[in-house]
């Protein structure tokens, strides 16, 4: 489909949609906002409580701060790895984190009839969902900002102590760095909404699994996309193309090849992939408040 | 219809909209990165079903290409160390296989297989193999990089020292000085490849050229360049119609070579060479004599040969 005209057609739709029941949602989204903050903030403390989220942090910055000990390597190759490994640690433990807090969020509640209390009081049950969800946000955000300080000390600590050679000097890349951890943020922030989305339909195992099989999925959508191109049977074709369209793109927002390799970056390329990021969870939201909904508590 | 369904339907169709005007952003996500979302692209960096079943693919699954490609670098490395430098190939071609970004893998990979395993052959074919092996190497090098130009300099610098064909080599310096940030002595190298093919008519142009770049008096790279350029543009002009001299020049360019144990390589058809059967040495095609030795053209084999080192006479720097 012509992109220009998708657009047009989605803006004519929302904006119908909206005014249609702009006396429901207007008066709602008053009300949900303090709501939503307070289920957040109670997310956010039972997270604080865990004590194995605070001990992979410390494990994740111990690895970084191991990864210094390539001093055989050139300046050039050091740099290299150290920012290749760094943002694949914070990639492989953000997702981590990211699986085993949203998977649990309602599913705990539910299990533990928490919930109870929780919807008897003025709170609708989109509210929980986002309340829920905005909760996992702030801690997912505190655990990937403390991950990408100590990488960015890591190279800062290493530019002082290696010394350049003539034809292969150390790069930090910072900017590159910082922006390539902040879209990894929001790939992880992408992951967590569908993950939600999952768990209020499935036990915590089923979203577990779904959850890993999303995340090597959506990170290969180039590949998927690849294949779907050239499949042969329409079959195979319209099932990749399937897979595509309803799989996040995480490759959108992994820009770790681009930085370790001090290619050029397209910032507002990123930018893009958050605006589609943010419309892909806002769907993704939506669906799993109406299932919420439709749930027997 | 009940209000319940009503509004299900209207989230529905909120949800369509939101969907399609997501669609014109993944159009233009996918128009500024072609290294990783155009399908068109020959070498693309996911490439995990062409690498075979090896633990990297598996990293690679998860998006983890860059780090399977550092620990496989590692890998090199060591087997490097350890002198096995057959075994280095299938290493380096899974380097650049899982990361096509990765510029120093390439230049290794090309240099390896130009460089040292050429010099590791011990048959004029294989030599010629290998040669033509790291060529093709950073061809593919140069197209997964086409906005690199340490790539692009690298596969003129292997054409140029190495396959000794200045001509296309001369290409590839003059692509690689066109972008920003390429060092003056490309400049230099683009024309240096028709200094010692005696190709005046590109020589003028190439030397007018790298004249006119790298001009910033502030800068010392730039003002030493301007020095080295200007004394090579001076002496072309004072010995262009002094054959002596371009004798002396093409035998000097033997001789490094020689020296360094890198005898020409003709191939049987060999546009720009021919092996005069007389010195033995080669020469440029399309000329009346042999630019060494100055015998008549008529003379000149059209067999092409692949004289050994040892051809080349002892006393060439003397004439």
């Amino acid at each position: 489909m012509n992109p220009q005209l998708a657009f047009l057609i989605g803006l004519f739709i929302v904006i119908v949609a909206l005014v249609l029941t702009r006396r429901q949602w207007a008066p709602a989204a008053v009300h949900a906002v303090p709501s939503v903050w307070r289920i957040a903030k109670i997310t956010v403390a039972e997270a604080r409580r865990r004590r194995v989220i605070q001990a992979v942090v410390i494990l994740v910055v111990l690895i970084l701060i191991s990864m210094t000990f390539f001093s055989y390597l050139s300046p050039q190759e050091q740099s290299r790895m150290l920012i290749s490994g760094g943002l694949a640690a914070i990639t492989v433990f953000g997702i981590l984190l990211a699986i085993f807090i949203a998977a649990f969020l309602i599913p705990q509640e539910l299990e533990s009839r928490t919930v109870y209390a929780i919807l008897a009081k003025p709170v609708r049950r989109f509210e929980f969902v986002l309340g829920k969800y905005v909760g996992a946000l702030i801690i997912l955000a505190a655990i990937v900002a403390t991950m990408t300080v100590v990488l960015v000390g890591v190279l800062m600590l290493q530019d002082s102590l290696v010394q350049d050679l003539p034809d292969s000097a150390f790069n930090p890349n910072l900017k590159g760095v910082v922006f390539a951890a902040i879209m990894n943020y929001f790939a992880i922030a992408v992951l967590t909404g569908l993950i939600i989305l999952i768990s209020t339909v499935a036990s915590t195992t089923m979203t577990v699994i779904s959850a890993f099989i999303i995340w090597a999925v959506g990170s290969l959508q180039s590949t998927i996309s690849d294949l779907a191109a050239h499949a042969e049977l329409p079959v195979t074709k319209a099932l990749l193309t399937v897979v595509y369209l309803i799989v996040p793109k995480l490759e959108n927002f992994d820009f770790r090849n681009e930085v370790s390799n001090f290619v050029p970056i397209s910032y507002g390329t990123g930018w893009e992939a958050v605006i589609q990021g943010i419309g892909y969870t806002a769907v993704v939201l939506i669906l799993a408040s109406i299932f919420f909904n439709d749930r027997q508590v | 219809m009940s209000s319940g369904r009503s509004r299900k339907l209207i989230l529905g169709f909120l949800m369509v909209g939101i969907l399609l005007m997501l669609v014109p952003v993944q159009d233009r996500i996918h128009r500024a990165r072609p290294q990783v979302f155009d399908p068109d692209r020959k070498i693309k960096r996911v490439s995990a079903i062409s690498v075979g079943p090896t633990p990297a693919v598996i990293a690679a699954l998860g998006g983890f290409r860059t780090v399977a490609a550092d620990l496989l670098w590692l890998k090199a490395e060591r087997v490097w160390d350890g002198g096995s430098w057959w075994a280095m190939l299938p290493i380096l071609d899974a380097v650049t296989e899982l990361d096509p970004q990765f510029v120093l893998a390439w230049q290794v990979y090309g240099w390896h297989a130009a460089y040292n395993l050429h010099a590791e052959s011990e048959t004029i074919v294989d030599k010629r193999y290998w040669l033509d092996r790291g060529v093709t190497i950073l061809e593919k090098a140069v197209e997964a990089n086409p906005d690199n130009w340490e790539m692009i300099f690298e596969l003129g610098w292997t054409l140029y020292d190495r396959a000794h064909e200045p001509w296309r080599a001369s290409e590839y310096f003059y692509r690689a000085d066109q972008f920003p940030g390429a060092k003056s002595y490309v400049s230099r190298l683009y024309y240096r490849c028709f200094e010692g093919v005696l190709d005046f008519e590109r020589l003028f142009p190439a030397l007018e050229y790298a004249k006119g770049r790298h001009t910033d008096p502030n800068v010392s790279d730039d003002v030493q360049h301007q020095v080295i350029a200007n004394r090579d543009y001076d002496w072309w002009v004072q010995h262009k119609d002094d054959p002596q001299e371009h004798r002396r020049q093409i035998v000097l360019e033997n001789t490094k070579r020689a020296e360094r144990s890198v005898p020409f390589y003709l191939y049987p058809d060999d546009p720009y060479w021919q092996v005069c059967p007389i010195c033995g040495l080669p020469s440029p095609k399309g000329s009346d004599v042999c630019s060494v030795c100055g015998a008549p053209v008529k003379q000149l084999s059209e067999r092409a040969g692949r004289p050994s080192p040892a051809s080349i006479p002892p006393d060439r720097t003397e004439l």
